[in-house]
């Protein structure tokens, strides 16, 4: 049963990961970023790695988005 | 042509990684040397050498204290260089969101964000606190700390964020990772032992472990504290809205 789990995550994490590139919208981008990285968080806990995965939810989750969304802010939101 | 070039490249480089993961031991091999020698020393003898009954914390504080206190001066530089950029934050302008259109925050919104915050920081403390003895530590709390402040200042504006925190109170407390950490590394030469050494000499029985167990300590608080003040003061540098100061058509909120 993990690893169907294990499996669906890594398959979402690859699709997340190909959107968070190929997305013109750079909003967008940064969203599914978050998520691409909510998705390792949790990997990070299936491989008993606790102490990463709260690094990963709080830094990655959290502050670079916010950080990517205020920096999008600040220039433009298009990719050329 | 430009395309066939990128295109040559992408294969030359994915045949070397694919070359170099052929050359990588089985998955979940035993003979390798983090399996013979890295693994067993550190789960019999970490607790004891370490200090720390979390054996990440004892590796990540002694085992590569250098190592960490490196990552601690990256985020301080990255704090210098986002202020070298982009100065200090303004506070003149009274606007809510961090975007230019004026709107406040749905009442759902900023209801949930007060109510969520201070469970948000209470969190953080406790994972600072007691990141000896389970997943977390001050990195992590740091972290949190910044991000329950960056959730406060998408909603409620930039002004109310610094008028809770002020640049005046959390400017001293910036640098305090690293001077922590430093401070508690010259502790052992003052003892003549190396650098970050927390097993001081001339002291017996318990108090070893308790003196080192507090050193951590100062480490772990000092780290959070800093670090969380640090991802706070990059984003309301980055935030700052002096610029509205220029569209004055904006209706007020």
């Amino acid at each position: 049963m993990n690893w169907v789990l294990n499996l669906l995550l890594l398959i979402f994490l690859v699709c997340t990961a190909a959107a968070a590139i190929l997305i013109k919208d750079l909003l967008a981008a940064a969203i599914v970023f978050s998520a691409y990285s909510l998705l390792m968080a949790i990997l990070w806990t299936q491989l008993r790695a606790p102490d990463l995965a709260i690094t990963e939810a709080a830094v990655g989750a959290g502050v670079t988005t916010v950080l990517l969304i205020v920096t999008i802010y600040r220039t433009v939101r298009k990719e050329e | 042509m430009r395309k066939i070039m990128v295109l040559a490249a992408l294969v030359v480089i994915g045949i070397v990684l694919l070359y170099a993961v052929g050359k990588m031991p089985p998955m979940n091999s035993r003979n390798t040397p983090d399996k013979t020698h890295v693994v067993p020393r550190y789960l019999n003898e970490g607790e004891s050498e370490g200090g720390a009954k979390n054996i990440i914390t004892g590796v990540i504080l002694n085992y590569r204290g250098y190592d960490t206190m490196g990552e601690v001066t990256v985020i301080f530089s990255a704090l210098c260089a986002t202020i070298a950029l982009l100065d200090r934050e303004k506070r003149k302008v009274s606007r809510s969101g961090v975007d230019a259109s004026g709107v406040r925050a749905s009442v759902i919104v900023r209801t949930v964000v007060r109510f969520l915050v201070p469970i948000v920081v209470f969190f953080a403390a406790y994972m600072i606190l007691h990141g000896e003895a389970t997943p977390g530590g001050g990195f992590q709390g740091g972290a949190i700390i910044g991000a329950s402040v960056i959730i406060f200042t998408l909603v409620f504006g930039l002004p109310e964020s610094t008028r809770r925190m002020p640049l005046k109170a959390r400017v001293p407390f910036e640098s305090i990772a690293m001077l922590g950490f430093l401070a508690m590394g010259f502790i052992g030469i003052a003892f003549g032992v190396n650098f970050l050494t927390y097993v001081l000499p001339g002291l017996h029985g318990s108090l070893v472990d308790t003196i080192r167990s507090q050193m951590l300590m100062v480490i772990e608080i000092g780290i959070g504290i800093g670090g969380g003040l640090v991802f706070t003061s990059i984003v309301l540098a980055m935030v700052r809205e002096d610029e509205y100061e220029l569209q004055p058509d904006i209706p007020q909120p």
